[in-house]
């Protein structure tokens, strides 16, 4: 099987100093790949704002270009590039693939997808699977995100192919919040309204030129009422929406306007 | 012959005069200067944390810097009386070219530009005749001393101000706090605006109070005026007319590495005819300079009266000098040190949230007490008082010792705008 597919031919050429310089090129790239995965990540949180989320999404396409970079150099050390050659090499790289690590290739292949498509990138507020968090790395295989409670969760790329990906910000820094306020029927509407966008509107933290919004629904157990608004940052969104909902619910009460005490589940 | 002099000064103390805002355009300076701008801020991002240099200002040569007599007559501070005049000139002028119609006019200018100064000045009795209209003076409308209002108190208010004859508010964000009662008294001002309820009158606004009410009145449509932006040119003539009054010697200023001339500005050389002066090459600092302060006078200047030098001996010979009526000498009055010599106030390192608020509080409200930022921020009174005598060691923010006013610094301003920037704080259009 090896012989028909030209693999045993292909390898003939590889001597022990290919090899040992093979190895030197693989191991300076390993060093550089984890130097830009440790490094560009720290700059960026100095740098905040835009320039963070550019640096951040930078570390992933700056490893496959790495990876890249090295196959091409490294094959042409242990094997002669010809045609012959290198459809030998990845003809067999692919049946390995194929049959041994089905699930690791897909979601290899997943990964190149995700840097092209960029369903999230690190920075990213996202939700696979109802797990959500911030995209912490993009490695090979897998994205990490980190939970609000500090945990942290590892998504398979290949989950791209049939879930349901939510992305918050989407490679922004703008994310909306939401606060919700359930409250007893008769009061006056456009009075909370006007309450509810005051309180987002002097909050500190919320960026006024993007829109704040009250919206309301008539449901059978009184109104409820959703304030949506942005934070400056996004880390910040469930302070955001602590402070949002804890103003508003003092000044509501102060207004005489009450809450429900327990929402009616209707079907 | 009177009505000239009075223009030529109008001309020289607001040059560029009176535009619509949406006409303002920021003075431009060459791409390498941008460039290493850009790279230093970031590097200066980079480094916070690194370094933990408290020095707010580095003076790198070995020149004095000006006494208090030589800044008094070289670079002294504007005479907002006459910024007044210019301004009621501007607004007569576009009022007359028809380019001005509405009965409010909407005077928004950045920090420092000494336009609230100047409006605060509209009823001074020394100078009735250039600024009253139509033989009547102008009423100044100060804030009250609490802010906090309900739509119906701050109806009121209003209902007690005598809005029929023509009204001046210097500055719009002492009317308001960002807190949920610190509203009332601005939206009732623009209800009563917008309906028509009020005789003539001018707002004057700092730029980032305009920027948020802006954003909280979607719809309304104020088209507001703003001085010109002071480009390299401009600059040139408000400089010489603050050093030199209306005496008729221009003031001399050369650069300290290559003494190239910075002012007199070329324009000043034609009229004198002078073949010496016309071979005279100029500096690219006052370009610079523009582009640094982003047009802003007040701005512009506090990093003038630190770029300018003196030698140790000139103090008699300025004073001297001052005494003459009619001196004319090649020699400089002065000399300027290069902008890149010049290290502006760095931000201390410290949760850019908690600076961030703060700062942004300072500039909405145009200066705030340590309480009123309390409510403002959310930031606790101990975190508070870190911050600011951080920021004040930095000399990025002062303390008005008399009423206890926090403010942040014209020299520490463009430093405070770029980080606000990069942490996505809302800014001011100028």
């Amino acid at each position: 099987m090896i012989d028909d597919l030209g693999i045993k031919a292909a390898f003939a050429s590889i001597t022990g100093q290919a090899l040992l310089k093979a190895l030197l090129v693989v191991v300076i790239a390993s060093l550089i790949t984890v130097a830009v995965q440790k490094v560009l990540p720290r700059v960026a949180e100095k740098l905040g704002g835009k320039p963070r989320l550019y640096l951040l999404a930078s570390v992933p396409l700056l490893r496959l270009l790495i990876i890249l970079a090295t196959i091409v150099i490294v094959v042409p050390i242990l094997v002669e590039p010809s045609f012959e050659n290198m459809v030998a090499i990845f003809g067999a790289l692919a049946l390995a693939l194929g049959f041994a690590f089905k699930d690791y290739a897909n979601s290899l292949i997943a990964g190149i997808v995700t840097l092209y498509e960029m369903p999230y990138r690190p920075g990213d507020w996202i939700e696979v699977d109802g797990q959500y968090g911030q995209v912490r790395a993009i490695n090979t295989r897998a994205a990490e995100i980190i939970t609000p409670d500090d945990t942290i969760v590892i998504i398979p790329h290949n989950k791209l192919w049939n879930s349901l990906i939510a992305n918050g910000n989407d490679g922004t820094d703008n994310l909306m919040c939401v606060a919700d306020f359930h409250l007893e029927a008769n009061h006056d509407v456009s009075q909370v309204r006007d309450l509810l966008r005051d309180i987002a509107f002097t909050s500190p933290r919320t960026k006024t030129w993007q829109p704040v919004l009250v919206i309301v629904f008539n449901k059978p157990w009184g109104m409820h009422y959703r304030l949506k608004a942005y934070p400056f940052d996004p880390k910040d969104q469930f302070q955001f929406i602590s402070e949002l909902t804890a103003r508003g619910s003092a000044e509501l009460a102060r207004q005489g306007v009450k809450f429900v005490s327990a929402p009616v589940s209707v079907n | 012959m009177k009505d000239k002099t009075n223009d030529n000064t109008a001309d020289s103390c607001l040059p560029g005069g009176l535009i619509p805002a949406d006409q303002w355009a920021l003075p431009q300076t060459s791409v390498r200067r941008s460039l290493k701008d850009a790279i230093r801020h970031a590097l200066k991002q980079l480094r916070a944390g690194v370094s933990q240099a408290e020095e707010p200002f580095e003076s790198m040569d070995e020149l004095p810097e000006l006494s208090a007599a030589q800044q008094r007559r070289l670079a002294p501070e504007p005479d907002y009386s006459h910024q007044a005049e210019a301004i009621a000139c501007s607004l007569r002028q576009a009022r007359s070219e028809g380019s001005l119609s509405r009965e409010v006019v909407c005077l928004v200018a950045p920090p420092f530009s000494g336009v609230a100064q100047a409006l605060a000045r509209f009823s001074a009795p020394e100078k009735p005749d250039s600024i009253a209209r139509d033989g009547e003076k102008w009423r100044i409308i100060a804030p009250p001393k609490t802010l906090s209002f309900n739509d119906h108190e701050a109806g009121e208010w209003w209902d007690k101000q005598d809005l029929s004859r023509p009204w001046v508010i210097p500055e719009l964000a002492d009317f308001w706090l960002r807190s949920l009662s610190g509203l009332a008294l601005v939206k009732e001002l623009f209800r009563r605006i917008a309906n028509g309820n009020t005789g003539a009158g001018i707002v004057g606004s700092s730029s980032w109070c305009w920027r948020y009410w802006g954003h909280y009145l979607e719809n309304a449509q104020m088209s507001p005026w703003t001085p010109a932006p002071m480009e390299a040119e401009r600059l040139g003539i408000w400089f010489t007319y603050l050093a030199s009054g209306k005496s008729d010697s221009p003031v001399v200023a050369r650069m300290t590495g290559d003494g190239l001339y910075v002012l007199p500005c070329p324009e000043t050389d034609e009229a004198e005819n002078d073949k010496k002066s016309k071979k005279r090459k100029y500096s690219t600092f006052l370009r610079d300079l523009a582009a640094t302060s982003r047009g802003n006078p007040g701005v512009a200047l506090a990093i003038w009266q630190r770029a300018l030098r003196a030698r140790p001996d000139d103090d008699a010979k300025l004073e001297e000098a001052e005494d003459k009526a009619h001196k004319h000498s090649e020699a400089a009055d002065c000399w300027v040190v290069p902008l890149g010599r010049l290290s502006l106030p760095n931000m201390p390192q410290s949760k850019e949230g908690v600076t961030g608020f703060i700062l942004h509080g300072l500039l909405l409200h145009n200066g705030l007490d340590a309480e009123s930022l309390e409510i403002v921020t959310g930031v606790s009174t101990y975190e508070l008082s870190l911050v600011l005598s951080r920021l004040k060691r930095a000399e990025l923010v002062s303390c008005d010792q008399l009423d206890g006013r926090w403010q942040v610094t014209p020299i520490g301003y463009p430093t405070v705008r770029r980080h606000l920037q990069s942490w996505g704080f809302p800014l001011d259009q100028f």
